[in-house]
């Protein structure tokens, strides 16, 4: 039986019923009396210099109450995401953005917004508005753009000795000697991976509603992962404090998955500025297209392996490098390729390691956070690297990893222990799902549809230091009734964070979960807390909270022991009664339980929390528990296996089956945590068979909506198979770590293994689209 | 052209109002009526968000002129609990874990809903091909395909419950 009342266990989730009556509210859903709507003029080209603008004739349109460009838009430079308040002492923050910039860098840059009385007047009034334009040369691949002759993105910003338009510091992580290691190898297996743009296509496109009031308090509704440092953010683009501010969740976002670590888009300061310019409430929703062109993507690039081994397997030396596409702004630019680098070195035990990465300006959409971080894509280039060595070696490739992986209190480069793995058990369990032992007896010679397994692991993070700051807040408060109310600044984008925080809470304070609520997502009335990225959530917020719980549930007990005449340490709360440990209920007539008076005449030895709490109420004291708490970090793993199906007349690739064994730690409740892997493995066959964006000639993206950007339907999805191999992480709340991003760092990775193992072919440019499946195998 | 008042049966109640011939059945539902339970995430009728039953058949909203609502029988996801409760649905969408960041719930719900109205013991493609024009990123399906199948095996159950079989 389980040691915990709440912990470990598949409780319902608590936004279950406004989610499924259509009851509950996104910011999308907000409406607000004398609301306006925002509509905002676009460029159509990739990099160009705005002569002229001529707002005049929008202006007069009749419902037309406010209309924002370069001229009269704030002048102060941002990064739309959290690195403009997160990044670390050690590096120097990218501040590149303007609101409205004489210069648009990526076709959908913003030109000039307007906000009217209805969506349909602003967009009549958008194309009032006559902008000339000098077109500047553009650049579009990242390796093109470092070039001496490339244009300039941002002048004076990323003109190195690497390359120009390198906006962010190079990230180099040294590990030993690589020459010495790839000179000591028997193999080595040198090869670039090409990866696509792809787009997280959360449900709800980016939006806020911003409303001001008479003494300049500004309240914004807002789909931000972050709601804390997305206030900071909108203070300093407009010079208000940003004790004036108020951002919130309504409560609900409708999914992230990174894109608004931040801001969401550029939603929350364009509606806050036309919120101020016309004095009425300004609800901005970007369309799926603006939401594909204007808001940030996951980082396409090159990520090159080379690694060495000797004969017998052992890895000897990792040389790996990355160069990513950032587009037009610097969101994560200098964090994301750190995330890339150490995450793929972190995998296996490899003694002598060098990476080198970093992000390349160019005139596409800006990228930025997408679930795994730039995790995926290092481990796509790795994972494949590792097949292609067991190939050469002749070995299997699970036991080429087993003999490789990461083990606990190995040494490895990131700056925290790795505590804890239960990889090698997530290997056995997964291989055994697939069954892996069939591997190489697949098909029959002359078969046109060829099987193929492939598998692939990693690792991840549960927080984000050391790449960005990272700490949590959280209060406790213990009502008069003996109800608790929980206090944190995260939001919960649909991962769960609103009952597994509350399971959380519940368990160390000894509640019932029907007696805690949760105030979170909104900067009015939970201290600062960094918010939802970066598998933070529960790890990270969870443990603020059980800091912040055991503080309160201390006091209760110090209070109660006065009166129970012993020490506090002899006390316990359970099922939301407080009584001495190991003894039974006491001999009050009645229910059972005692008042505190009672108690301390020696009449019994159990009270309820309402009990307690009314009674130190009406003695004038509350309870208020206090988390503050810099997070360790710990590393969640991922063995993943796939089998697949390639028809070779269509180029058709089908996941016939797809396995994801997952340590997360304690899984705090399993079945949102078997959510959070089953969600991440489709988006990974997404990632590996079908989602990209393209660019045209002229710089226009080719996908900007789910007509032509393909992602997995219900009918593309295969027998998912998720595991939980529960391992107990000293760092974590109750032995948990992250498990948000995981999931999304191995699928295309096995995909791939599997379709070369299918095929012999080894793609070495995702997506396996049918077309360039058809070709490799027809040539 | 000028608005026109059309009425129609929406979640069992008979309505009137004015609309113009440019709208479409979600602006009426959304902005109009503040039936925000409906969701917009596309507007083209290519992610399902808007998923309503419309005589029976699970349609896209952001596809319906306003005008084709003139009577017809329309059922939008604040519609679905009974007086009882929750829908089975609704109950094993919860249950089940089928419900992340709940965007495409609704529609997702609708679209089986229809379904379920139809045939009580779906097969999985049959499952499958009903929600495959609802788009989500959050679950993976695999949850979603669960929760119909359950609520259908509830549907059954209370049928021979209620002797309707």
């Amino acid at each position: 039986m389980s040691q915990f009342e709440y912990v470990g266990k598949s409780v319902n989730r608590r936004d279950g019923v406004d989610k499924t009556t259509g009851r509950g509210l996104f910011t999308t859903d907000i409406f607000l009396p004398g609301m306006l709507f925002a509509k905002v003029l676009r460029s159509p080209h990739p990099h160009a210099r705005i002569v002229s603008i001529d707002t005049s004739e929008a202006e007069k349109l009749p419902g037309v109450k406010a209309v924002m460009t370069h001229k009269n838009g704030p002048k102060n430079l941002f990064n739309a995401a959290v690195p403009m308040f997160l990044t670390i002492p050690q590096l120097e923050r990218v501040l590149d953005q303007l609101l409205f910039d004489e210069i648009v860098r990526h076709v959908g840059d913003e030109v000039a917004a307007v906000a009217a009385t209805s969506e349909a007047v602003a967009e009549k009034a958008l194309a009032l508005i006559k902008v000339e334009y000098e077109i500047l040369p553009a650049v579009f691949d990242p390796l093109e753009a470092m070039k001496p002759e490339a244009p300039e993105l941002h002048p004076g910003k990323g003109c190195t000795p690497e390359g120009r338009n390198i906006p962010a510091e190079i990230v180099k992580i040294p590990y030993n000697d690589v020459e010495k290691g790839l000179a000591e190898s028997d193999v080595i297996i040198e090869e670039t991976f090409e990866l696509p743009v792809v787009k997280q296509v959360q449900m709800e496109t980016q939006a806020a509603v911003a409303q001001v009031d008479g003494d300049g308090n500004v309240t914004v509704w807002s789909t931000t992962q972050t709601p804390h440092p997305s206030r900071a953010i909108l203070g300093k683009i407009f010079d208000i404090p940003a004790g004036k501010i108020r951002v919130l969740a309504p409560p609900y976002v409708g999914g992230g998955f990174g894109v608004r670590i931040g801001l969401s888009g550029k939603a929350e300061p364009i509606a806050m500025g036309l919120a101020l310019l016309a004095k009425r409430p300004v609800k901005m929703i970007y369309t799926r297209k603006e939401d594909f062109i204007a808001s940030d993507t996951r980082h396409s690039g090159y990520v090159t392996i080379k690694l060495g081994a000797k004969k017998d397997g052992t890895f000897q030396a990792l040389d790996m490098k990355a160069v990513l596409n950032t587009g037009a702004f610097c969101t994560f630019g200098a964090e994301l390729p750190g995330v890339c680098g150490a995450m793929t070195l972190a995998i296996y035990r490899i003694p002598h390691q060098r990476y080198f990465g970093h992000s390349v300006y160019t005139n596409c959409t800006s990228a930025g956070a997408m679930r795994g971080f730039g995790n995926p894509q290092g481990n796509l280039a790795m994972e494949q690297a590792v097949d292609m060595m067991a190939e050469k070696l002749g070995m299997d490739p699970m036991e080429l990893r087993k003999k490789n992986i990461m083990r606990p209190g190995d040494p490895w480069c990131l700056p925290y222990p790795c505590g804890t793995s239960e990889l090698p058990e997530c290997i056995r369990q997964g291989a055994e799902s697939i069954g892996w032992s069939r591997r190489g007896k697949l098909n029959e010679p002359g078969s046109v549809k060829l099987r193929g397994l492939g598998m692939a692991v990693g690792t991840h993070v549960s927080n984000a230091w050391p790449f960005c700051v990272d700490y949590d807040n959280a209060y406790v408060t213990i009502q008069s009734d003996g109800s608790a109310q929980v206090a944190s600044g995260v939001p919960d984008i649909g991962t769960g964070t609103s009952t597994s925080l509350v399971q959380i809470a519940a368990e160390t304070l000894g509640m019932n979960m029907d007696n805690v609520g949760l105030t979170y997502g909104d900067t009015l009335g939970t201290p600062f807390d960094i918010g939802s990225h970066a598998s933070r959530t529960c790890y990270a917020a969870g443990t603020a909270i059980k800091a912040a719980a055991a503080d309160a549930r201390k006091q209760i007990l110090d209070y109660a022991a006065g009166y129970f005449n012993i020490p506090a340490e002899r006390l316990e709360i359970k099922k939301g009664v407080i009584a001495p440990m190991a003894e039974s209920l006491g001999e009050c007539s009645g229910s059972g339980l005692c008042q505190l008076e009672e108690v301390k005449e020696g009449k019994g030895n159990s009270v309820t929390m309402e009990e307690l709490a009314y009674h130190a109420h009406v003695r004038n004291k509350q309870f208020i528990g206090v988390g503050r708490i810099v997070p360790e970090n710990a590393p969640p793993w991922h063995a993943c296996f796939a089998e697949v199906e390639v028809d070779t007349r269509t180029g058709q690739v089908r996941v016939v089956k797809l396995t994801a064994a997952h340590d997360v730690g304690r899984a705090i409740n399993p079945m949102i945590v078997e959510g959070q892997i089953e969600g991440g493995a489709v988006q990974g066959i997404g990632y590996a068979l079908s989602e990209e964006i393209t660019y045209n000639d002229k710089g226009r993206q080719q996908q900007y909506s789910m007509h032509n950007y393909m992602l997995p339907t219900a009918e593309d999805t295969p027998e998912i198979h998720s595991i939980i191999v529960e391992s107990h992480d000293p760092t974590g709340p109750f032995g948990a770590k992250g498990a948000g991003e995981c999931s999304l760092v191995c699928p295309a990775s096995a995909i791939a293994n599997a379709v070369a193992d299918a095929t012999g072919y080894r793609f070495k440019k995702i997506p396996m689209t049918p077309e360039r499946v058809f070709k490799a195998l027809n040539s | 052209m000028p608005n026109q008042i059309i009425s129609f049966r929406l979640n069992g109640e008979v309505i009137e109002i004015a609309v113009s011939p440019a709208e479409m059945l979600l602006d009426v539902l959304r902005e109009k009526m503040h039936l925000t339970g409906t969701k917009r995430g596309c507007g083209k009728g290519e992610c399902g968000a808007c998923t309503i039953i419309f005589n029976g058949k699970a349609m896209n909203a952001c596809l319906i002129p306003a005008m084709r609502a003139q009577g017809a029988d329309i059922q939008t996801i604040e519609g679905v609990e009974g007086e009882g409760g929750l829908h089975p649905l609704q109950q094993s969408f919860i249950d089940k874990g089928a419900v992340q960041c709940g965007f495409c719930t609704p529609g997702m719900i609708m679209s089986a809903k229809a379904l379920l109205d139809k045939n009580k013991s779906p097969s999985k493609d049959q499952i499958r091909e009903a929600v495959g024009g609802n788009i989500c990123r959050c679950t993976g399906y695999v949850k979603i395909e669960e929760a119909v199948e359950d609520a259908a095996r509830n549907l059954r159950a209370n049928a021979v419950k209620g002797g309707d079989l």
